[in-house]
């Protein structure tokens, strides 16, 4: 559905598809076909090398994703069909699919290009909290957000309050969250002097209704922005998310797959994550239009991945959309550790180098599993887009990154399952000026000057 | 064939040799509660063993859905009152607006698993509906699943329709989901929030003061 004409005759099979009962879905059409393609295309993941360099890896994990994407389907829990595609259909989606797009307005629009292994090219980097943040500091947060030099695109925080009530999901108090998260997100870009900025808005909308209503190119989310649209884990879709995608196209603006496969869930282990990571695009381009995807995958018991069996999935899956395709795809991390504790600068660091090496771009970063209000700051993320632009400008290969990331994974993994949660936002940054406190920075230049002894070469 | 043979046949998660062993079991004159006594065992190995995530979600489904298979076959040799005599009556949903289940799938699979007699309600439930259906079961336990911030509030609302009804006394209210936490529990007046599913059986046992396994 790269081209708007396949649109409604895609949509359709969500009503004339196969039947299928929903219990039925995941045990007995997926998962074993999950299975069935690690088998058959000999996927085998390596504890030892947590980015892999094997192209011939890389490319019978393309194939297993695509052939999972192709018999699996996507699952509407509305109509209880599935939505296939033929080969031919996914050839001709991924052939017209542009490999780059010019997101964002004015001075401050940015082309996003499909990357490749082991890139030159820095990574498109879009900032975000991920967390959701009380309303007396969604302002201040998106504003620290907005400041940082890397940032090309932003995902403001989800807003937990409007008017002191609950943003509650399919009410009005939705609608006026929503609302009041993207005129923060314009009043904070203009103040900080880049109102083209390229926004992913709005997190705080859970239902379509939310995020029709701030469609609107003069105070809202404008056509030179994007929408995230999620598939529900695992391949599954429902009528509320389609008309996301199809209201997407008709306004204009750009959206993106937001996909979470699970390590331990319907997937199985690594080899099931990074297989479904590559169906996961084909569907986000196929079905909803995408023009990009945006994969968190991560630990059914921890919430994160930051450790080696999700690194690894993430490494080799990159890798076969980089060799394979002229996609683009964000890889978000997730750390266990919350904001100023040294763990979360490690874990960022490290997510950043797996994912850049490996041909994605980034979204960084949800400290503290994203499960705690208030606890993101910028400067987690920011350490891993300098990591980002630093591993591309110095041309590092697979090899060296897999050295770093082993080193660096030293440092933290073992602490994974009881991660310190770190400390709020207003905690360690200034809330009036959005900056962050010299305890922060000091912690963050530290960390910093150590990665760098590990072979990584900061610009600055 | 032994019942050891039957274990494994559960672990495996092959339904049709499981129910064939239990047959064949129950008709050499095994005593079924014998036979449910093991295969809990089992289970409760095969929950430990995923909660490591030394298997995977598909294979601790399968070893479920071949045990169900066992005891319903076995059903009419049981006299009631016998062997798996309920521990908790539960209604379990997705709250309204939020659409994930996979977290709340688990946790049903591992009450069952444990005994509980447990009515799913799907996902994108409504307050009301948790209160309804509870009413219907004669539920001991309400459990309320929420995997986004802003799906986290109809968890209260569950609680504040049952107040308002002169019901909360009733119903023990459960919480669980990703974005969810203690504090949250705390706040809303829940009775208990399960940080995972693994935990759940063994938290709302003890919340109704009866011992699991």
């Amino acid at each position: 559905m790269s081209n708007p004409y396949r649109l409604w005759e895609i949509l359709k099979r969500s009503n004339t598809g196969a039947f299928c009962d929903e219990d039925d879905f995941l045990p007995k059409v997926f998962a074993p076909k999950v299975k069935e393609v690690i088998k058959k295309y000999e996927i085998k993941y390596d504890p030892k090398t947590p980015v892999p360099a094997d192209d011939d890896l890389a490319d019978r994990v393309w194939m297993a994703g695509w052939e999972l994407f192709r018999d699996v389907g996507l699952y509407n829990t509305d109509t209880h069909r599935i939505i296939k595609l033929s080969d031919e259909e996914i050839k001709e989606a991924l052939y017209t699919a542009s490999d780059r797009y010019w997101v964002g307005a004015g001075k401050d629009a940015v082309l996003w290009k499909h990357r490749k292994v082991e890139d030159s090219e820095p990574p498109f980097c879009i900032y975000s909290p991920d967390c959701p943040v009380s309303e007396e500091l969604h302002y201040s947060m998106t504003l620290a957000y907005l400041q940082e030099p890397l940032l090309d695109g932003l995902c403001a925080p989800i807003l937990e309050e409007s008017m002191g009530e609950k943003v509650r999901s399919a009410s009005p108090f939705e609608i006026n969250g929503c609302t009041q998260h993207i005129y923060n997100m314009r009043l904070a870009a203009k103040q900080v002097g880049r109102p083209g900025v390229f926004f992913v808005a709005v997190g705080t909308a859970e239902h379509d209704s939310g995020q029709i209503a701030v469609s609107n190119n003069e105070w809202g989310v404008r056509t030179t922005d994007t929408r995230i649209i999620g598939t529900l884990t695992e391949f599954k879709t429902s009528d509320s998310l389609l008309n996301r995608a199809v209201h997407c196209l008709q306004y204009g603006c750009y959206n993106g797959n937001l996909t979470g496969p699970i390590y331990g869930g319907w997937c199985g282990g690594s080899e099931g994550v990074a297989v479904s990571l590559v169906a996961y695009s084909l569907n986000g381009l196929c079905i909803y239009g995408s023009i990009f995807n945006q994969h968190f995958p991560f630990h059914l018991n921890y919430g994160s991945n930051t450790t080696r069996e999700l690194l690894w999935p993430i490494a080799v899956a990159g890798q076969a959309m980089a060799r394979n395709s002229k996609l683009l795809y964000t890889s978000n991390g997730f750390a266990n550790a919350g904001p100023m504790t040294e763990m979360v600068f490690y874990e960022t660091a490290c997510h950043a180098l797996v994912s850049t090496v490996s041909g994605w771009h980034l979204w960084e970063m949800a400290s503290a599993r994203n499960k705690y209000r208030n606890r993101a700051t910028p400067m987690e993320a920011r350490i891993g887009m300098e990591v980002g632009h630093a591993v591309a400008r110095q041309e590092m290969t697979r090899e060296e990154a897999n050295e770093i990331t082993l080193k660096l994974l030293e440092k933290y993994e073992r602490r994974a399952a009881d991660a310190p949660k770190g400390k709020e936002y207003q905690e360690c940054y200034h809330v009036d000026t959005a900056l962050p406190t010299q305890e922060h920075y000091d912690m963050y230049r530290k960390i910093k000057d150590e990665i760098a002894h590990m072979g990584i070469e900061f610009p600055f | 064939m032994s019942i050891e043979e039957l274990c494994k046949a559960v672990e495996r998660g092959d339904q049709e040799e499981s129910k064939q062993i239990a047959r064949q079991l129950i008709d050499g004159g095994v005593n079924p509660l014998n036979i449910i006594s093991s295969l809990t065992e089992v289970m409760e190995s095969i929950g430990d063993k995923f909660s490591r995530l030394e298997i995977f979600l598909p294979e601790m489904m399968m070893s479920g859905d071949a045990m169900a298979g066992v005891v319903q076959m076995m059903a009419p040799q049981i006299k009631a009152g016998e062997a798996g005599s309920t521990k908790g009556k539960v209604i379990l949903g997705t709250v309204k607006g939020d659409l994930h289940e996979i977290g709340k799938n688990i946790v049903k699979l591992l009450l069952e698993s444990n005994f509980f007699e447990v009515k799913d309600i799907g996902v994108d439930s409504d307050p009301v509906k948790f209160v309804k259906e509870a009413e219907a079961m004669g539920a001991d336990i309400i459990g309320a699943s929420s995997l986004m911030t802003t799906t986290m509030p109809h968890q209260k609302e569950i609680i504040d329709i049952l107040k308002d009804q002169g019901l909360r006394d009733k119903y023990k209210v459960v919480i669980g989901g990703a974005p969810t936490s203690q504090e949250w529990a705390d706040e809303i007046g829940a009775d208990l929030y399960c940080p995972d599913a693994g935990s759940a059986p063994k938290l709302m046992a003890e919340l109704l003061k009866i011992k699991v396994r």
